[in-house]
């Protein structure tokens, strides 16, 4: 089950599997949720959850806190969120550096934010509310992007480090959203994994996305390439058995499918991190 | 923008927005500015970076697009039957129109629908589909009643311990994913037709032999039963016990109502066999002399 810390590998937690998760034991050792899908009154969706928090940890992951968008935080979303968490009590909660929308209107997507001085005090501060709000810390996932701003002052992953720092939240490393953008933005993928603070990464992520010409989009409807798997291999060796979950939301394959690749990043995070046998160095009798 | 001053962020996020939302896409937003919206071309080239490979302007079309298909499908998946009626085109041209009046103000993609059947009302393009509104309805209710609160329904077991004497003073409380609805046509009888034939796919139920339903006025009720989400047709009588139930009026009057032009045994057989029925389905909460809805 890798670092006593971790919580080992998980797959996220689709509608279309309930049946099957529910049906028999998964050879995954965690769900993630996502958070705004059960901010509901009653129904199946939170009967499935509960039933699957009674066998398995979760972690709640949400899309809309838009935690850089210049709107006020939403306070009745936040209360949402709180009282999930406290029902549900997942591992941790995560969300996205993003804006998802301005002026009262969600455009349900995670749009790219200059990384800009302003921007990045404008971050911490939210953050350092919401975690208040929510009386723990908040962990922050990379996004895939698609346009970048000719006003940015550091690279995205310095911005990300600056966050962490300032405002003492987590880091969701998604090596998907590290691989699309180094390509859409022609960055080196390494250089993002070196610039970001070991302490700081609680959970990593793994998907698939799509090659669409001129650029990739992160579709996360096919398996992971074997380039975000090695990118995942140097991800491991720098920052160890960090929790890993795979995403797969559109084409949604048989959970099995799915369970095969997180079974996959298990045997890649196990064999990067095994040491070396004693005695084979060179100078042994 | 002064040259040199970096864009401020709360004015990046409102040009990026007014142009990720532009119904005509971001190059035509740029080129033919429209709807009181214009965008100075400088100002673009100046905030966001692109190459030759892929200019900035097409980097921004990628959110546009996102934009638009992410409610696309969103509405599609809340409404397959109004989506069945219209066909895909006639439908993804009602979701630009209603997205244009009712961008998403919920964080969450569950609420987007919530005003499609009042808006398609008065959707001029759809003035040939006079039941849409009704079929609309119908289904943005079954989303309601799907996550609607928990409730332990009424049992047999518990109707059966009112005491004889006062139940015609008991009054009954509805389980929260149960709803009563009116309409104008006859759209369960239409869902039923399209759920047969199976359509939606490719074109207008209409274009399929599907006839569009009868301008009829007829009810129904859409209830929530171990987690499942079910609705029914109903006849007058059901609809109106139903009305009178969840407006709080006692059983004996009920009853009453129900025997217009019947015997009282007939009455209160009647009455009995709905009751059963709305036993059956769980739709009752509570029954006793102090419930009301």
């Amino acid at each position: 089950m890798g670092h006593p810390k971790s919580l080992g590998h998980g797959v996220g937690l689709r509608r279309d599997h309930f049946d099957r998760i529910l049906a028999g034991p998964a050879r995954v050792d965690w769900f993630e949720a996502i958070s705004e899908n059960f901010m509901v009154a009653g129904g199946r969706p939170l009967d499935v959850l509960t039933r699957v928090r009674e066998r398995y940890p979760i972690v709640l992951h949400g899309v809309s806190l838009s935690i850089g968008s210049v709107d006020p935080l939403d306070e009745a979303y936040l209360d949402r969120l709180d009282a999930l968490a406290k029902r549900f009590e997942p591992a941790w909660v995560s969300d996205h550096l993003c804006w998802t929308g301005v002026g009262g209107h969600q455009a349900h997507d995670l749009l790219p934010l200059p990384y800009t001085v302003q921007a990045l005090d404008h971050v911490v501060g939210r953050v350092l509310r919401v975690q208040e709000r929510l009386g723990r810390p908040i962990v922050l996932e990379n996004v895939s992007s698609y346009v970048a701003y000719a006003h940015s002052a550091m690279p995205e992953w310095e911005f990300l480090a600056e966050v962490a720092r300032r405002s003492g939240c987590g880091i969701l490393l998604d090596i998907n959203n590290i691989y699309v953008s180094s390509k859409n933005h022609r960055f080196d993928p390494r250089a993002y994994l070196q610039g970001v603070p070991k302490e700081a990464v609680r959970q990593f992520h793994l998907a698939g996305h799509s090659k669409k010409g001129t650029f990739l989009l992160d579709t996360h409807d096919h398996p992971v390439i074997d380039e975000v798997w090695d990118l995942y291999r140097d991800a491991v060796r720098r920052f160890g058995p960090v929790a890993t979950l795979v995403e797969w939301d559109d084409r949604i394959p048989e959970f099995e499918r799915l369970e095969q690749e997180s079974i996959r990043a298990r045997g890649i995070q196990e064999e990067t991190l095994r040491p070396e046998p004693a005695g084979t160095g060179k100078g042994t009798a | 923008m002064k040259p040199g001053t970096p864009p401020d962020l709360k004015r990046t996020q409102e040009l990026f927005w007014d142009l990720i939302t532009a119904p005509e896409g971001v190059r035509a937003a740029i080129d033919q500015p429209s709807g009181g919206r214009s965008f100075d071309p400088a100002s673009i080239d100046a905030l966001f970076a692109g190459d030759e490979a892929l200019p900035a302007v097409e980097r921004l079309d990628i959110y546009a697009n996102m934009y638009f298909f992410r409610l696309l499908d969103c509405l599609a998946e809340d409404f397959p039957k109004v989506r069945a009626a219209l066909g895909p085109e006639r439908f993804h041209n009602l979701v630009t129109d209603y997205v244009l009046r009712h961008p998403s103000e919920h964080p969450s993609l569950r609420y987007l629908g919530r005003r499609l059947p009042e808006f398609v009302r008065g959707h001029e393009p759809s003035a040939g589909f006079p039941f849409l509104a009704d079929l609309a309805r119908l289904e943005w209710t079954r989303s309601e009643v799907f996550d609607a609160p928990d409730a332990a329904p009424l049992s047999r077991a518990a109707l059966a311990r009112l005491p004889q004497e006062s139940a015609g003073e008991a009054r009954f409380r509805f389980i929260p994913a149960f709803a009563l609805l009116r309409f104008d046509h006859e759209v369960v009888r239409y869902w039923r037709a399209l759920d047969e034939a199976g359509s939606g796919a490719d074109g207008a139920a209409a274009e399929q032999g599907i006839p569009h339903p009868a301008r009829r006025k007829t009810a129904a009720r859409v209830w929530r039963k171990d987690l499942v989400v079910y609705h029914a047709g109903l006849d007058e009588e059901e609809a109106h016990a139903l009305e009178l139930a969840l407006q709080g009026e006692t059983l004996g009057r009920i009853c009453q109502v129900l025997a217009a032009g019947l015997s009282p045994a007939q009455a209160t057989e009647r009455a009995g066999k709905l009751i059963q029925a709305w036993i059956e389905d769980g739709i009752l909460a509570e029954c006793g002399p102090g419930s009301s809805s």
